[in-house]
């Protein structure tokens, strides 16, 4: 049913604040920040107070010719592989706590500690875990996985580094997205497990058949926000790794940073340029991610 | 009802078996675990902020260093003195709530008409949303210090609150919250001959306070650990500046003292995690007393 | 008196008065780097020196940490950049060739500077034959040597090396008698501080007459192989590949799993907070230098950005901060190294004594001449300094040999460098 000349008016009324402010603070900066991706504007001109020199795809040129560039992006595609994980255990993670039992509020409260924890002192822990002496290796022999001398840093070498690396992502996420899941299971009503309990369902069956369900738009949100995050990692690996060995945690935004923000020979259009390939990466992931998890948009009045 | 805020009912407690306690015993075992791997560099950041440095600590001495033999809040003080915190902490405390207030009246307000009305233009508004999430946001702060000088808002508190307080995050999140109130509920009360201001405020808002809730600490975390922003937009007002960049100050080339960077870091934790376990009721809470 | 007198009078009271009111108070920015708030009663009392003999200039001062060069780069684009600004050799050059920096022999007569400060100092900041900096305060990469005794006994050392190869037997000596690591040398540190240095140090070129690159001959590559081989036997920390090797140093010695440090001062202040029973014992002499028996170093510098509105006022200001006396003043506030010439006639670099940061500054505080970077920095030194330490990283790896490694470099390099 289409809305009447009245909602419209309002409709645009309250958007209007968000609006305004989207188009002047985000959306113009990015419309600027797109097109000088096709334009030369590095600290020479900027120091002589000159403006950004079309050069049309040249940039574009640039990227594709630096096998650099190239593997950054295909170590951000890689990075992809956390985002179901860390979704699915913090879904899991949030029906565990969603429970009032006692010391709950406390339990929640922990799990949101890593995504406040500042990330330079957590990777100095980090470190001590990943030493050849630290806990990981520790933990492995005292499990006997690790067969004697075989000890290794993992962060320092090109295989292990980047799953290392991942896992530290994971640990930072999933209180965030424990979070956002808990506010979402406010919405399933509380018959529909009962219900179920009494039918003689076990937990693993009413998760996968009413929980996961019944979630889909907080899914669909929660994978979205992890599929760009995913994507745009660039502070784990900054501090741990700085994109090594052998660049192998060397992600595309890494390559942005490098090219903007590495003091005076930078080139604001290179970098743009690597943005909006990200950007057109993220797009085309965010659109299958929505064609996945078709949530229930429309079909409520 | 909600599945969490109801307790089981009596009959069913009654019941506790050995069956029912084992899985107690695994859930609990379960969540500890969980727990000592959220937490572990936490722990090691405060007990490095509690030790007492004059005793000639060695922080890397693991797992020596977890366990302190001599405990002081000395630490603190000193970080607190030298770098007068309190001023940082003020300013703080004034944007994070600028932040807060702002994003969740305009986040609410733009949510309301694009989850319920069919309005001309609503695919690609939320599309152009969207998208925003989506482009490269690195080079957006070139242009946005220059907008701010423009507008006179540099080296003030309301030129960092304005540029990233319509966010599409927030928009999102209460879309979907609002995606999920009944339609009865509405047309209910579009009957009573409630207009749609009052709809929003007296069934929408408070059908959705676990989203609200859950976007406010969200929104409360970025910005008190935002810095990058901050530092830009106040760099010529340093009295002005944020706890988030003060702290910074803590690592330069000359200044490492570990222990009083830990004392830094757990000034800048500690209050969100204290809001987070107030806030917690908030989000837990449930839509009691709200369904007529 | 006669008309003309009265008039001549009239005028010159006239100028004297517009004179002193057209010298209104000026107002410069001041950026320094990573010296708050450890430094801030140094700063503020020379500032404060500076404003008493100055009476119409002020001086705002800012310090910046991390993103001083992003600040600064922002500033210009905003109209709010200062008026001196404090960067290093590497930061200097760079923000020179994009033009970000004046010509300081413009502002400071070149008679003067070569007066007050070392040649090689001077030579250090600058760039197409102009000089872009006021030499500050430096160090000395391979400026003294800190060890820890007791690791020394144990391992059953006795000669305290003198060159870089006695060095490198000691690493497996001390590794295999103690399991500590002897030192860590840097394999992959920042810019001034790459492994280019080491071919230095032993009088390998780095460059050939024409300018190009030229560090993959047969005797570099086998230099570069005796650090491989180290690394692949266990001898030096993994983690070089991954941070840096000053901090790594610092850490590992605090915690007795390093025996040395070569480096400057600087670290004494670190472990003298972080363990100060170690830091009481640590010896300290000479560091040992390669066979070519030169030091490299780096150092600070104040510079007037272009964009600056006030440039002669800056420049006393920053001739201020950098003359012999301000710079002796800071050295005894912190072991750092003056790069004035009257330095090194100075009385406080003869003592010496028991406290290892005394001895340390003794040491070096006098050798300012030395410091030079040794080489210079290429043109768009950060793309081909990635470039060599992704190749040193894959010969420590195993990936390449250390002579293929050199070979890819050196061609990337000669493809690549920016005139």
């Amino acid at each position: 049913m289409r809305a009447s000349w009245r909602e419209t008016l309002l409709s645009y009324t309250f958007l209007a604040p968000a609006l305004v402010l989207l188009g002047l603070f985000t959306f113009y900066p990015l419309i600027y920040g797109s097109y000088l991706g096709f334009t030369q504007y590095d600290g020479a001109r900027f120091a002589h107070g000159l403006g950004p020199k079309w050069v049309g795809l040249g940039n574009f040129r640039t990227l594709l010719a630096d096998p650099l560039f190239l593997t950054s992006l295909w170590n951000s595609v890689k990075y992809l592989l956390v985002v179901p994980a860390l979704q699915f255990a913090s879904l899991a993670v949030a029906v565990l706590v969603s429970r009032e039992l006692p010391a709950m509020p406390f339990f929640r409260a922990a799990y949101y500690v890593p995504v406040v924890t500042s990330i330079s002192l957590a990777a100095v822990m980090w470190e001590w875990v990943y030493n050849r002496s630290g806990t990981l290796n520790w933990t492995l022999k005292a499990l006997h996985l690790l067969p004697q001398g075989a000890a290794f840093g993992w962060l320092n070498n090109e295989h292990t580094a980047f799953w290392a690396v991942m896992l530290v992502t994971f640990w930072r996420g999933f209180g965030y997205y424990m979070v956002l899941y808990l506010a979402g299971l406010q919405g399933i009503p509380e018959e529909l497990n009962e219900a179920a309990i009494l039918d003689g369902a076990g937990s693993w069956q009413r998760f996968w058949r009413i929980t996961v369900p019944m979630m889909r738009p907080t899914i669909l949100l929660c994978s979205l926000l992890s599929t760009i995050a995913a994507l745009r990692v660039l502070e784990e690996v900054l501090v741990l790794t700085n994109g090594g060995p052998l660049n192998s945690t060397y992600t595309a935004l890494m390559y942005v940073y490098s090219k903007a923000f590495q003091g005076f020979d930078f080139d604001y259009g290179l970098a743009s340029a690597a943005g909006l390939v990200v950007a057109l990466v993220a797009l085309l992931l965010s659109l299958a991610n929505f064609r996945l998890f078709r949530d229930a948009d429309g079909s409520q009045g | 009802m909600s599945a969490v805020t109801r307790p089981l009912p009596r009959a069913q407690v009654r019941t506790a078996s050995p069956r029912k306690t084992l899985r107690l015993v695994l859930r609990y075992s379960l969540l500890v675990v969980i727990l000592l791997f959220a937490v572990f560099p936490f722990l090691w950041t405060l007990a490095i902020a509690v030790t007492d440095k004059s005793a000639g600590v060695n922080i890397y001495d693991f797992p020596a260093s977890l366990f302190p033999r001599h405990v002081t809040f000395q630490n603190f003080v000193q970080v607190y003195q030298t770098f007068e915190l309190g001023k940082y902490i003020w300013n703080s405390v004034s944007i994070t709530a600028m932040m807060v207030v702002g994003t969740l009246l305009i986040s609410a307000l733009a949510a309301y008409p694009l989850a319920r009305f069919r309005f001309p233009g609503r695919q690609l508004i939320f599309g152009v949303i969207v998208a925003t999430l989506v482009l490269p946001g690195e080079t957006t702060f070139i242009v946005n210090t220059l907008t701010l000088k423009g507008l006179g808002l540099l080296g003030t508190h309301l030129g960092v609150v304005l540029p990233t307080v319509a966010g599409a995050f927030g928009i999102f999140l209460m879309r979907q919250a609002f995606l999920a109130v009944p339609a009865s509920l509405l047309e209910a009360a579009r009957l009573d001959g409630a207009g749609e201001f009052t709809i929003l405020t007296r069934i929408m808002l408070p059908l959705s306070r676990p989203s609200q809730a859950a976007l406010g600490i969200f929104t409360l975390v970025t910005s008190w650990n935002a810095y990058f922003w901050p530092m830009l937009v106040l760099s010529a007002t340093p009295d002005k500046m944020p706890l988030s960049v003060a702290v910074l100050k803590l690592k330069g080339q000359f200044n490492y003292d570990p222990f009083n960077i830990a004392a830094g870091a757990l000034v800048m934790m500690v209050p969100v995690l204290l809001v987070f376990l107030l806030a917690q009721k908030l989000f837990m809470r449930g839509l009691d007393g709200a369904v007529k | 008196m006669n008309p003309k007198r009265f008039a001549r009078l009239f005028a010159l009271g006239l100028s004297l008065t517009l004179g002193t009111a057209a010298a209104a108070p000026v107002e410069l920015q001041f950026w320094t780097w990573y010296l708050s708030p450890k430094f801030d009663n140094y700063i503020k009392s020379t500032i404060d020196a500076f404003q008493k003999a100055n009476p119409d200039i002020t001086v705002k001062w800012f310090d910046k940490q991390d993103s001083m060069v992003q600040d600064f780069i922002s500033s210009v684009n905003l109209g709010g950049a200062p008026d001196v600004l404090n960067l290093n050799i590497d930061e200097t050059a760079k923000a020179a060739q994009n033009g970000f920096l004046r010509d300081v022999g413009g502002l400071t007569s070149p008679a003067l500077l070569n007066a007050t400060y070392y040649p090689q100092s001077i030579k250090n900041f600058t760039t197409n034959g102009k000089v872009y900096g006021y030499p500050w305060y430096g160090w000395l990469n391979e400026g003294v040597m800190l060890y820890n005794p007791d690791l020394f006994k144990k391992a059953g050392v006795t000669h305290i090396p003198r060159t870089t190869s006695e060095l490198l037997t000691l690493a497996k000596t001390i590794k295999d008698k103690t399991g500590a690591y002897a030192w860590v040398p840097a394999m992959k540190d920042p810019n001034t501080a790459s492994f280019l240095g080491y071919f230095y140090s032993e009088g390998l070129p780095i460059y050939d007459a024409a300018g190009k690159a030229a560090f993959n001959t047969p005797k570099h590559a086998a230099l570069l192989q005796q650090y491989v081989t180290l690394y692949k036997g266990g001898y030096i920390p993994e983690d070089v590949v991954r941070r840096e090797a000053f901090q790594i140093a610092t850490e590992l010695y605090t915690q007795n799993q390093v025996a040395l440090i070569v480096g400057g001062p600087q670290a004494l202040t670190r472990i003298k907070d972080t363990n100060p029973a170690l830091y009481a014992k640590t010896a300290v002499t000479s560091a040992p230098l390669g066979s070519a028996g030169v030091q490299t170093g780096g150092s600070m510098d104040l510079v007037i950005p272009t964009a600056s509105k006030h440039p002669a006022e800056a420049a006393k200001l920053a001739a201020f901060f950098t003359n012999n006396a301000n710079q002796i003043a800071f050295a005894k506030v912190v072991p750092v190294v003056p790069t004035t010439r009257a330095a090194q006639l100075n009385s406080m670099f003869r003592a010496g004594g028991a406290d290892p940061i005394a001895k340390a500054t003794g040491l070096v505080g006098s050798s300012g001449r030395y410091i030079n970077p040794g080489y210079k920095a290429p043109t768009n030194s950060d793309d081909l300094y990635k470039n060599l330490n992704d190749n040193v990283e894959a010969a420590l790896l195993g990936k390449k040999t250390a002579q293929a490694a050199l070979d890819d470099t050196v061609a990337y390099w000669n493809a690549n460098m920016k005139k």
